[in-house]
């Protein structure tokens, strides 16, 4: 840490020196990623980036520079503050006052730290895959997945004041595939870790077991187009509820017209009494933070209480353009939590189990959903990994995908039948650019009858 | 440092790795600027350089990557390390196709770089754009420029050493307005890539000018739309989706990676086998698709991949056969032992990676559709009984082996009798890949095929964003399933 916060302080002299008044973030990656593909490991990596980003403010002037830099390189670290002074003159005044922060004091937050998770090794995490495949994989059945994990290391300095913003996590994404070469079904079983005891081989071994079991002794059907009872799994929940929250709940969406909600739906009844949902920075779990880039203290923020919609989530430069008061959230990830139900239910074992008076088609996974109509908040993707079809005889079959166009009040409003007790932190984390552990804590499995099979293969 | 580089290489193949590349990016740099509303919420530059080493060894691919050069065989023992921990779970040893080892150089041609104009000259371009869409029935303007400038030095163990020097520029104006029944609506102009460069000189101001009145004009015409129908017909798709349409379908599905399953832990599969390749009727004989990377004015264009096998032009899908893959070393070679025949005959060039720090892996170049004889979009709507026109990608879902898609789109028209009457808002259609383009029957002549950029097609884990192209005629499929 002290590393880390000796260079913020070096380029903020370096920085006021240049007269600049600037914000300084560091962002520190090392990240190991072991894939697998065809039951053999198809690319083993690691990354170790530093990057920087400097933003200058004058006014209502604001200009910003990023770089990845060479951390034994101070002097083209500096060459970034430079360049910075070069742009400012030529910025274009923006309509509002963009603030500047100014630190209160030093924060230190390391809770979703974990030395052991940070020193995991490359036998470690190919014992791992080893140990959740073991026995599951044959000629046409092959095994495929990620093992990723890293350390992520953020920290700010302003050049108001010499205090520091210091954030230290280690998080792990597991996804193992079983998939037939032949056949083309493809069933998987996940993990999301923060520490290295979260990490149980074992039991996605157990999942993986469950799941070839009916993928290959049941029999696999095209399910008629039509309304069916869908029980979603942690990973369609969590994207569900990330994709309704990002497009819902954003003041900046809002203000742009491309949320489902708006101003006045606050405090109403939108949703189940079943559903609350919050943004939870208390949980290291999910990689909760302390305070946001603009030192706001970050405290437990509820965005649907028993059904009803509470307000909206602002980050500082849509706060400071419309207005409104920032709540917290220019934070590279929310923290959201949705409260467990009253349904007894741990393990995909015991929903099989569980007696049924109808039909439900279980969907743990939506492939490529994305938001078709944002005003109406209208989302469609496909099931994939593992969709099964209870009967309510107490027989399984395998459906082949299908596809679910629906709005997000058709997935959390009034056609929510209940919620599993029991929660899981499902890691949502993109790979996309600079890494940046994110996580949803939501319910195990979540209930919703009426939802429409608009499409539905074939075959596999 | 290109001296230190070869004898690090020479070492760990000394050592006993059969093959060791690595991808020194001296810089890479970039500049964004974003203006909503007449607010400049971004003006960001950016910079990056480091290093990223692949190793082979028994089989097996190690891959480590930093921005920290002052150790760089430190990067190398690791990628050798990565790639010994990986040779112990190998079913298919990696071997590579061969190809020549090339020592040369490839620039993009650019007439001016755009790093060389000043940020006053860019910004009073954006505050044009957004002037010219500052209009009635117009709630949010929003006018981007991107510029990205790059050096990449590739040298390999095979001998090959090669340095690549690329600019690209992406700008785009977006209009939005609220329409009669509260939705927000939203079209776009991305110039279609008509010269032969693609520096600063490709963005013509008079051309944007033009397509900001008819956004602002059409916007209007759609925010007092009736939805678009539900229920079969012909649609008609102008290269504003045409080219998402092969992208997705096409383009990935061919991803020769995706083929053999070295993606299903994320982005998914291919619904083609490798017996496939020759026979399978992937649409009716309008369609001819090409991966055509010596397009000389698109980002799919790059000179040599980073496997370092030149640049190519072939046929993917030959009037409606399914012929060729989007290929690299590795993979042909893994399809060829698989089949136990020749199906592909050496790299197609397309292995590339987003930044030093990620592994090159099939990419799409530019996945192109030849133009037909179809003649203009008047002339296909001419012949058409009942179906829609539709233009601009609004969102996407694929289904995970590419079988299956739905789309929706920023605007239509309906098509009634051969004659193209009232906009409408909000379409959609899906389908199933084949039967799909089996349905085709129109395919636009020259006048109506331009190249579409795309610069975000994500791909990978870890992820990475890339930077492509697609020429593409307009098109017309029957009896598709819209409005859902």
């Amino acid at each position: 840490m002290n590393q880390v916060i000796e260079l913020l302080k070096q380029l903020r002299q370096a920085a006021v020196e240049k007269g600049l008044k600037a914000l300084i973030t560091y962002h520190e990656e090392d990240s190991y990623l072991m894939r697998f593909a065809n039951s053999a490991i198809s690319l083993n990596t690691n990354e170790h980036l530093i990057s920087l980003d400097f933003i200058a403010f004058d006014g209502n002037k604001k200009v910003s520079y990023s770089m990845i830099a060479d951390p034994s390189d101070i002097k083209s670290m500096e060459k970034g503050l430079d360049i910075l002074a070069e742009m400012l003159p030529h910025a274009q005044p923006l309509s509002y006052d963009p603030t500047f922060p100014v630190y209160q004091k030093d924060v230190v937050d390391e809770r979703s730290y974990d030395p052991a998770l940070a020193a995991l090794t490359n036998e470690e995490r190919l014992a791992y895959f080893n140990t959740l495949a073991e026995g599951l994989e044959n000629d046409d059945v092959r095994l495929s997945g990620i093992f990723s994990n890293g350390v992520t290391t953020t920290a700010q300095i302003s050049t108001a004041n010499e205090h520091t913003q210091y954030f230290r996590s280690t998080d792990a994404q597991v996804t193992a595939v079983l998939s037939s070469e032949s056949l083309k079904w493809e069933v998987n079983a996940e993990q999301s870790a923060q520490k290295k005891s979260d990490l149980d081989a074992q039991g996605l071994h157990d999942d993986l077991t469950l799941l070839v079991h009916h993928y290959t002794q049941d029999q696999s059907v095209q399910l008629p187009v039509g309304k069916y009872t869908v029980v979603l799994g942690p990973a369609a929940t969590a994207e569900l509820t990330n994709s309704m929250t990002m497009y819902g709940m954003n003041g900046a969406a809002l203000k742009q017209g491309y949320s489902f909600l708006k101003e006045e739906n606050m405090g109403e009844l939108l949703f189940s009494e079943k559903v609350s949902l919050s943004d939870d920075p208390r949980e290291a779990e999910i990689f909760g933070e302390k305070a946001d880039r603009f030192g706001l203290e970050r405290k437990p923020f509820p965005l649907i209480s028993e059904g009803r919609f509470q307000t909206f989530m602002w980050d500082q430069d849509s706060a400071d353009e419309f207005d409104q008061e920032p709540t917290g959230h220019d934070v590279n990830h929310a923290s959201l939590v949705m409260e467990g139900g009253e349904k007894a239910l741990g393990s995909l074992k015991e929903l099989l189990e569980m007696p049924r008076d109808e039909d439900i088609l279980y969907v743990p996974y939506i492939h490529y959903m994305n938001v078709v109509n944002p005003t109406q908040g209208m989302v469609t993707g496909s099931s994939r990994f593992g969709a099964l079809y209870l009967k309510k005889d107490g027989s399984v079959q395998v459906p082949y995908n299908v596809r679910l166009t629906q709005k997000f009040s058709d997935f959390f409003g009034e056609r929510l039948q209940w919620l599993s007790q029991e929660q899981v932190a499902y890691n949502v984390s993109s790979s996309y650019g600079r890494r940046n552990p994110t996580a949803l804590k939501v319910p195990r499995f979540l209930c919703v009858k009426e939802i429409e099979v608009s499409h539905s293969n074939p075959s596999y | 440092m290109k001296d230190s580089i070869r004898k690090l290489i020479d070492q760990l193949h000394a050592k006993g790795a059969h093959y060791v590349d690595a991808r020194w990016y001296p810089h890479e740099d970039s500049n964004f600027l974003f203006m909503w509303n007449g607010n400049l919420k971004e003006n960001n530059a950016s910079s990056q350089s480091g290093l990223g080493v692949r190793v082979l060894y028994n089989g097996a691919w190690g891959f480590s990557a930093s921005s920290d050069l002052s150790n760089l065989g430190a990067i190398f023992e690791k990628a050798f390390d990565n790639a010994r921990i990986a040779s112990e779970r190998v079913t298919f040893p990696i071997r590579l196709a061969e190809k020549e080892a090339i020592v040369g150089s490839f620039e993009s041609p650019n007439e001016i770089d755009p790093f060389t104009i000043g940020l006053d000259e860019k910004v009073a371009f954006l505050k044009k754009m957004d002037a010219a869409l500052d209009q009635p029935g117009v709630v949010q303007r929003i006018s981007v420029v991107e510029f990205v400038r790059k050096q990449i030095i590739f040298m390999d163990s095979e001998g090959s050493d090669i340095e690549k020097n690329i600019i690209e520029v992406f700008p785009s104006i977006h209009a939005m307005g609220v329409d009669k029944d509260g939705g927000m609506q939203r079209l776009k102009y991305l110039p279609g890539r008509t010269g032969p460069t693609r520096g600063w000189e490709s963005i013509d101001e008079a051309d944007f000018l033009k397509n900001a009145d008819r956004l602002v004009s059409d916007l209007n015409q759609l925010l007092v739309a009736e939805d678009a129908p539900n229920g079969k017909m012909s649609v008609i798709l102008l290269p504003g989706i045409m080219f998402l349409q092969t992208h997705e379908t096409i383009g990935h599905a061919l991803e020769l990676d995706r083929i053999l399953g070295y993606e299903l832990s994320f982005a998914g599969g291919s619904f083609v086998r490798l017996e496939d390749f020759g026979k399978l009727r992937y649409g009716s004989e309008k369609l001819t698709a090409r991966a055509n990377a010596l397009e000389p004015n698109s980002p799919g264009s790059f000179g040599y991949d980073d496997d370092g096998v030149p640049a190519q032009d072939n046929l993917l899908i030959d009037k409606g056969i399914l012929v060729g893959a989007i290929t690299g070393r590795q993979m042909v070679e893994e399809a060829n032992a698989k089949a136990r025949k020749q199906i592909f005959d050496g790299s197609s060039g397309a292995n590339r990676a987003t930044s030093f720090y990620r592994v090159p892996i099939e990419r799409m170049t530019n996945i192109n559709i030849d133009p037909g004889t179809d003649g203009n979009l008047e002339d296909i709507v001419a012949k058409t009984e009942r179906g829609l026109v539709l233009d601009g990608d609004k969102s996407w879902s694929i289904g995970s082996n590419r079988e299956q898609f739905h789309f929706a789109c920023d605007i239509g028209w309906l098509v009634e009798d051969g004659q193209k009457k009232q906009m409408v808002k909000n379409p959609t259609y899906r389908g199933e890949t084949l039967p799909f383009y089996n349905s085709l029957t129109g395919v636009g002549d020259e006048s109506t095929w331009h190249v579409h950029y795309v610069e975000n097609c994500g791909k990978g884990a870890p992820n990475q964003i890339m930077q492509l192209g697609h020429g593409v005629p307009i098109c017309r499929f029957d009896n598709v399933q819209v409005g859902e």
